[in-house]
Parts: structure tokens; sequence; C-alpha cells
């Protein structure tokens, strides 16, 4: 293989580290929830995540041979491709845990949604770059937003609300850097105010439930309030240093569901305490900060709306994630990135930062 | 930068939002970071409180009751290993199959097994309780076939077992769980629902020496309530074991004696107060309560007309009858109403009045003296008598010889019995001549208890000095250490001239000698007693068995060197000196006759006394 010079030596090894990092965080934490499960299922499931951690470290490394522009070619594509595949799920996914949100390609199963948050940033990307001229006219912003809305009624249907509104908070972010006008988004906000009731009603109980839960955290103590604050105590608990590895009952005792998945935050707080939660915030910070750095150094739009597409989905991600885990935010389902369960979300998450480093590689190329 | 350069830039303003942006992030970020600052460091001890509330379990482990022994250290009550028959669903891929070889072993119908088991209250991994204390053939089975009884578990505990079966069952009483209404009350608000305590007699009244202290274990418990792993175990501490006054010889025979009849039997060392034996008949099984009665069971003992689960030496109230005779006797002594040479006619029958009191023995006695009249236990002597004595003094006497009173042993409720005053009289009717008489000869509406009786007896065979019944001697650890020791404990030294005690001492030697009490004679062994035979039904008639009069007799030996005192009533018995005087007799008999004193009494076959 041809190694440029000069890639290697603008390699961003501290972006990748962390990612690499976060993702061999997950495999350990995994292990130790699913450490005294009975099942065997639930006890391979660490492996699983490594073999998904090395894919997607593969993956990875593989996206930065090509050059970003790449992916600025394919991005109708790959979005096509992903609604297709969304439509398809609809019709022949399989279904788990209550959703239909995976496809199976032999033995291997996908969740086109989780790529689909990827694919958007990056057709916003190109979309706005191929509109920069027309940035100023309110209808340039149109299409972007049907082009959300198509994917994210989809992915609502599985149904995955968490994954809905990331796709929805996602665009929200790049419309506001790319200049739409705050009084529009007072628009769209009031007119999603008036279809509110509305939407309210296709919500699955379960949805309504987790919404209302936030405020009143006593109402569904064996549902959803259970959930939440066996994770409070989970995390409470952690103290300033933490339980140790292996050491967390709260997870390993299965008193905290999903303790692996969307709750792998809880689990992770309960072992290592503030001080590694502090940890963890710091390298997601690291994570996003770069991705802002490289949005405000970007010299052409499509590298700057995927870096802040990427950066802004990481950060809406550990936030709502973690706030809803402490009990500050309702519990949506939105992974952790990185370190929740899920081959998926890993993959996803680590060709966003792969996307990263190859825009941080050839900052200076063009 | 400069800001030339940033003017120029065509990027600037989206710049700007993204720097907004970060700032909002880093805003967010840094309310996460408040929140798991507020969570784990101020809230983080309270939630590792409840984190550990969530995981961990305690399982009490019931400690072993302490044993008891008689006094010379034969066992009364002891723990045995029960098995309770457990099921856990979790653990059964085939409940059908399973309970259906259950129900085989079992011999009992799968339903009821699945039913049980559907019945269960709590998570699936939480056993559910099948049948407690199955026997050992049970238990050989199912450990046979454990291999095709998947989530089927037997669990040990210790549960109180009385090798004697009903022999002094109401002295050494029973062990239950707390009840329900039990639990509610302030006295037993240390206990915990499930735990056992001592519900009557010598198991309630000692039970916080002999239950010991329960273990635990503590285990860690998942989310789903099972068992993950044992985190520490305290061991349970056995209770102290209790050494009874009691000689379990003599209790077996005291009880054999009885013979199937109602009644009670009270002996104790007259020195001492230590008693020796106590008997209550009909008895029940205190095992039965060991294991889960059945509503059954439980309403055929309550039921049972013969009241068997009622201490009748302490509970039970009669008249005295004749063994009264001792108290009126000493009282007319006291008063100096008679001195023992006084001699009263009798011919039958006594007038008062417009009524007519009679003797036992058809056409009397003749002329006795006082010797003669407490051995022939003669009606109309003791009609002259209580009424030159009047019912004041024959009350005093009696209550300083410890009737009208409860002995308080401390085994349950007793009786107080009732000793009249001049002013205690039913109705309105007043206090009549008529009563003093009556008292005189413990009818009307005097009673007492066998308790009080022998302690009546007690108190004349010694000399005058009243002791407080007690039946626990000693207190030890399961090393034997000594807890505590308990000794005679003075009542008081009663009021009345010993010469006159050794008067009437010689009229119950008489009354064995040449008397009543014949039947009560050992050659060899100098007793003194007294019979009684007390009205049940007034002026009798054709008598019902359950219409009899209660036999009595009260009795001490030897008489020089007093070692025994007895107290026994036959419920319906009849004549005393034909039905209690020999019980007393195969006491007396067998208390010199045991081992410590080895041929020290001669068994001979007494001359029978007639009558009362």
């Amino acid at each position: 293989m041809l190694i440029d010079r000069r890639i290697l030596s603008t390699f961003d090894w501290r972006l990748a580290a962390s990612a690499a990092g976060l993702a061999a965080m997950s495999v350990l934490i995994i292990y130790s929830t699913s450490g005294m499960h009975s099942s065997l299922l639930r006890r391979s499931l660490y492996l699983k995540q490594a073999s998904w951690m090395v894919m997607g470290l593969f993956a990875m490394i593989l996206l930065c041979r090509f050059h970003y522009r790449t992916t600025w070619r394919l991005a109708y594509s790959i979005y096509g491709a992903l609604l297709a595949a969304l439509l398809l799920t609809a019709l022949i996914g399989r279904a788990g845990m209550g959703a239909q949100r995976w496809l199976s390609i032999g033995s291997f199963a996908f969740q086109p949604s989780e790529f689909m948050k990827l694919s958007l940033i990056i057709l916003l990307a190109r979309y706005f770059e191929d509109h920069k001229d027309d940035l100023g006219a309110p209808r340039t912003f149109i299409l972007p937003i049907l082009l959300t809305l198509l994917p994210a009624a989809l992915v609502l249907r599985q149904p995955d609300l968490g994954t809905a509104i990331m796709l929805l908070l996602i665009t929200t972010g790049i419309l506001v850097v790319m200049g739409l006008k705050i009084r529009y988004f007072v628009l769209l906000g009031v007119a999603g105010s008036a279809i509110a009731p509305v939407l309210w009603r296709f919500l699955h109980d379960y949805q309504k439930n987790r919404i209302l839960v936030l405020v009143n955290p006593d109402m569904d103590p064996m549902g959803v309030g259970y959930q939440v604050a066996q994770s409070k105590i989970a995390v409470g608990s952690g103290g300033l240093i933490g339980k140790g590895w292996m050491a967390a009952t709260q997870s390993q005792l299965n008193f905290l569901p999903a303790n692996h998945t969307d709750f792998i935050f809880a689990a992770q707080a309960e072992q290592w305490g503030f001080i590694g939660s502090l940890g963890l915030l710091l390298v997601y910070a690291y994570l996003i900060s770069k991705g802002l750095r490289l949005a405000k150094d970007a010299h052409d739009l499509f590298t700057m709306v995927t870096s802040f597409g990427i950066a802004s989905m990481m950060a809406w991600q550990v936030v709502i994630n973690i706030g809803m885990v402490t009990g500050i935010m309702p519990v949506v389902g939105i992974p952790l990135p990185l370190l929740s369960y899920g081959g998926s979300s890993m993959l996803m998450n680590m060709l966003a930062v792969g996307l990263l480093l190859n825009i941080h590689k050839h900052r200076y190329l063009y | 930068m400069s800001r030339e350069r940033d003017t120029s830039n065509p990027y600037a303003p989206f710049q700007k939002r993204i720097r907004v942006a970060a700032f909002l992030i880093s805003a967010a970020i840094l309310i996460v970071l408040l929140r798991l600052w507020a969570l784990q460091i101020l809230e983080g001890e309270r939630m590792l409180l409840l984190s550990l509330n969530n995981r961990l379990r305690l399982r009490p482990v019931e400690a072993p009751r302490g044993l008891i022994l008689d006094r010379n250290g034969e066992l009364m009550v002891e723990n045995l290993a029960s098995f309770d028959l457990y099921a856990t669903p979790e653990d059964m891929p085939d409940v059908e199959e399973t309970t259906r070889r259950l129900a085989e072993i079992l011999q009992s119908s799968p339903d009821e097994l699945r039913q049980r088991i559907s019945q269960r209250q709590g998570s699936q991994f939480e056993p559910v309780l099948l049948r407690k204390g199955v026997d050992e053939r049970t238990v050989t089975a199912i450990e046979e076939q454990k291999i095709d009884l998947p989530g089927v578990s037997l669990r040990v505990k210790p549960v109180r077992a009385y090798p004697k079966g009903g022999s002094a069952a109401t002295l050494l009483g029973y062990v239950t769980e707390v009840s329900h209404a039990q639990i509610k009350s302030k006295e037993f608000r240390d206990f915990r629902p499930g735990e056992t305590m001592g519900q009557a007699g010598v198991e309630r009244r000692y039970d916080a020496f002999i239950r010991g202290v329960d273990g635990g274990e503590q285990v860690e418990v998942d989310a789903l309530g099972k068992v993950s792993r044992l985190i520490q175990r305290v061991e349970p501490q056995s209770g102290f074991n209790l050494h009874l006054t009691l000689d379990n010889r003599l209790q077996r025979i005291a009880e054999e004696s009885f013979q199937g009849r109602s009644g009670a039997l009270i002996a104790i060392h007259p020195s001492t107060g230590e008693i020796l034996a106590m008997v209550s008949q009909p008895s029940y099984d205190p095992n039965q309560f060991s294991q889960r009665m059945t509503p059954e069971q439980w309403r055929t003992l309550a039921s049972n007309p013969h009241h068997p689960m009622q201490n009748k030496g302490l509970q039970a109230q009669y008249a005295p009858g004749s063994i009264f005779k001792l108290v009126t006797a000493l009282a007319a002594l006291e008063k100096g109403a008679i001195t023992p040479e006084t001699k009263f006619t009798c011919n039958g029958t006594f007038s008062l009045g417009s009524n007519l009191f009679h003797d036992w023995k058809q056409g009397g006695h003749g002329t006795l003296n006082l010797q003669q009249a407490i051995a022939n236990s003669c009606n109309i002597y003791f009609y002259n008598t209580a009424l030159k004595t009047g019912i004041e003094e024959i009350t005093r006497v009696a209550r300083e010889l410890g009737l009208g009173a409860p002995s308080e042993l401390g085994l349950g409720d007793e009786a107080k019995g009732i000793i009249p005053k001049q002013n205690h009289t039913r109705g309105s009717g007043g206090w009549y001549p008529g009563n003093t008489v009556m008292a005189g000869i413990g009818q009307g509406m005097v009673t007492v208890t066998p308790m009080q009786a022998v302690m009546m007896v007690s108190a004349i065979a010694n000399g005058g000095t009243l002791y407080r019944p007690w039946v626990v001697r000693k207190v030890e650890t399961l090393d034997r250490e000594l807890i505590e020791e308990y000794g005679p404990e003075l009542v008081r030294k009663v009021n009345i001239d010993p010469d006159n005690l050794a008067i009437v001492r010689e009229g119950m030697q008489a009354v064995v000698n040449e008397g009543t009490g014949g039947r009560a004679k050992i050659p060899g062994l100098r007793v003194a007693g007294k019979t009684g035979t007390a009205q049940v039904v007034q002026n009798g008639g054709p008598q019902r068995s359950d219409q009899r009069d209660h036999a009595w007799f009260v009795a001490f030996a030897p008489v020089d060197d007093p070692q025994i005192a007895i107290a026994v009533v036959v419920e319906h018995g009849g004549f005393g000196g034909q039905v209690a005087a020999p019980i007393a007799k195969s006491l007396l008999e067998a208390w010199f006759k045991l081992p410590k004193e080895p041929g020290s009494v001669q068994t001979a076959e007494p001359e029978p006394g007639e009558g009362d």
C-alpha cells in the first residue's frame, strides 16, 4: 500500500485512540455486566462487541484510505440505499424487543436507522455544498427537512423514537449552522406544537410513559420508573471512585435492565464512580471538540457540515443518553456512542470517527 | 487570526454559529457533569445504601431451643431435624411430570401440589413450601429420586420434640410460630413473622432463656430474588438448657396411675417447694404443635370436654371436700375452740336451725376426739368445730396456708380459688352459720387448686413454712456454664402454733394408719394423709359418671422428715380414699424406691380404708 508520508504524519492518533479506547471500555463493561449472568447468550455478548470493535476499527482505518470526497460522491446513493433498507426493514425486518429494526443478510443483522444518521449528515453536507449560493433562500431548507422527515417517519414506525429524534436533532443543528433563521425554527416549533397532540396519539403507550415519567418519576415504578430508579441507584452508588470492575452489583445482578445497551453508562458509573464518569465525559468532549474544531477550520461546506454533523450527533447522543440514565431526560432509547452494545451503532460511530480522521488528515491536502 | 481576514472569510458566519453551538454543547455537557456530581458525590452514600438494600437479603437461621431436662438429667424436651419440602418453579423444566412423581412419593394428588406451586407469592425463584415436616420414608424416597425431581428440595430446620409425648405436657408447654395477633401486640414486637416461641408452660415462662439467638445468612440476590452467593453466615446460638425439679420417673408413674381418668396431681418437696411431679389428665401431645397442626386436629383438641390443654394443677378449682378439715381443725385449735381431747358425738346427722346436715357414714361415727375425727373424716365433728370456731379464723388459717391465692409458680394463668369471708356470700342472703358449717368440711363455696392443696400440706408437714413452688432448678449453657440457679423461696412462716400443726399431722397419720386413707398405707414408711370427697352435685341421687364427686387425697411422707408432699384430685372419681389414695400410694412407693435411696421402702398391700 502506498502511504503518503504526509498522511501518516497528519493522522490524528489521539482521535483514533479515543475511539478505540471507548470501544475497549465498552467490551470491558459488557464483560463485567454479563459475567454473572446465567445465560450463555448474554455471556458471549462481550465477545461479539469485541469483534464489532475490531471490525469498526478496521472500517475506521479503511475509511481513511479514501478521500472524503468519495463519500461526497456517494452521498445520495448511500442515502437512497439506506432509505430502501429502511423500507425493506418495515416489510421484512427482523423483530426484536417489540420493534422491527434489523435487516438480516444471511447471519448478519444490521440496523439501517443507525447508519441513516451518518448518511443524513453526509447527504446534508453535500446538499448544502451544492446549494451554498442559495443559503439565503428559505426554500433551500425545504428539501433537507423533507429528506430528514422521510427516514424519521420510517424509523418512528419501527418504532424507534430515539433514533427518529436523533435524525431530527442532527438536521436541526445543521440547519442552524447553515443559517436558517431562528424565526423559521420558531415557526417550525409552533407548527410542531400544533401537530404535537396528533403525533402524541401515534406514540406507543410505552413511549408516552417514557415522556410522562420524566415529569413524574414515580408514575411507573415497575416499568420505566423502575429502570430509571435503578439506573440512578447504580450511578449514585458508584460514588467518587466506584465499586470497581466486576463489582458493580446493581448492573451485575441485573437490577438494572438494559445495562449493556442504552444504560451502559450506569454500569460504567457504578464501577468507576465519578472519576470514571468524568474521564469518560472528557474523552467524549475531546471527540466532540475535535469535530467542532474541524468544522470551524473547514475550507469547504462539505467538511464543515460533515464535521459539525458528526460532532453534534455525538454530543446529542452523549447528553441525551447520560441525561436519561441520570434521570434528567426522558428515556428515549438513544445509545451511547461507541459504548453501548450493538454492531450497527459501533460500526456507524467508528465510521463517523473515521470520517473525522479522514477530514483531519486531508485538511491541508487538496 | 486578524479581524480583516475574518471578514474576508466566507465561512465566518458559519464559524460563528459553530462557536455558539460549541458553547451550548459545552454547557449541556457541564449540566450532565453537575448531575453526575449530585448523584455520585452528594447523594452517593444514600444511593449506596439503596443499592445494598436492593441486593442484600438477610435470611434468618433459627437457633435450636435449649434442652429441657428433669432433675436427674433425663431429656424431657429436645430438638429434632425437620425436613420441609420445597419446590422452586423456575428450576422445574416440566412441572407436570415432576409434580406427578412427587405426588406418588407423598401419596397425594398432583393437582394439590400444582395448586400450591401456582399459589406462590413472590418470584418464581422463591422456593414454595409444599409440605412441612416430611417423614423419613419420604426424605429417603426424595433423595433416591433426586435426579428425576429437578427443582424439588428439602430444607432442614430444628423443631421442638417431646420424646415423652404427652407426659408433663401442660407443665412443659409447647412451641408454635407467633400468631399475627401476637406480633401486633407490644409484648411480641421484637418477634418477626414465622418465628417460633414457647406458647405455654415452661416453654413460655422461660422462653427468653430457651430460645437462643437466631443466626442469619446474608445473601446476595439478583433482581429476580435468586440467591447468587452467600456473603456471610452468622451461626445461631443455641438456647440455654433448663434443668427441672421434676423427676421424670415419678412423673411417668404418676401419670400411669391415673389409668385414663381426668384429674391432677402435684408432688413437691415440702421443705423446698420443688415440684417433683405435676400431672394434668387427660393430656395432649405437644409434638402436634411443632408440626403444622391441621384445623381438624385443633378442633378435636379444643373441643375435648376434659380440657386436655388446661393445667388442672394450677387452673382448675375444686371444692376441697374433707381435705379442708385440716384447716378447720387448725383454726379451731388456734382459736382454742377445741383441744385435741375435745369430743363430739356423731350419730349421722347435725341439725342447725331448720337445716339438717349429714355425715358421710350412715348411723354416724359415735363419739370421737380430734385425731379420730380427722382419721375418719367425721363431718359431724367438723360441723361442730367450724361452728365453734367461726368463719374468720377458718379463713385466716386457710389463707396462712396458701389457700385462696395463686401460688405464683408463673406457668400461665393460675386460678385463685375461693376462701370465703363472713361478708363473702353468693347472692344477697348474707352469711349464715350454715355457710360456716359447710365451709368447715370444704364444701359450699370453698374452692382450691391442687397446687394450693399441696402447698397447704407441705406447710403442715414441714412445721409451718410456706414455700413458693418452683420447677426450674438451674439454667445452663450448652457447655454447662451456669447462667441462673434457683432455690427455695420463702413465702412466709405461717402464723400457726407448731404444736397445733403437730396435732394435725398426727391426725393425718391416723388417716392412713387407721382411717379413711388406708389405701395409702405403706409398711415401713410413715405416711400422713387426708382423704376428701368433694360433692359436685348436691344431694347426689343416682350419679352419672360425670356427676360423681371429685376424689381428693393429700399426703406427705415420711412423717418425721417429710421428703414429699402430694395432692391428688380425680375428677368425678368418687371417694377419695378409694380412688385418690391409691394413686398417692403408688407415687410414694415409687419415690422412696427410686435409685437415690435404694431399698428404703418395702412394698406391701395396704389395708383398705372405707368411705371418705
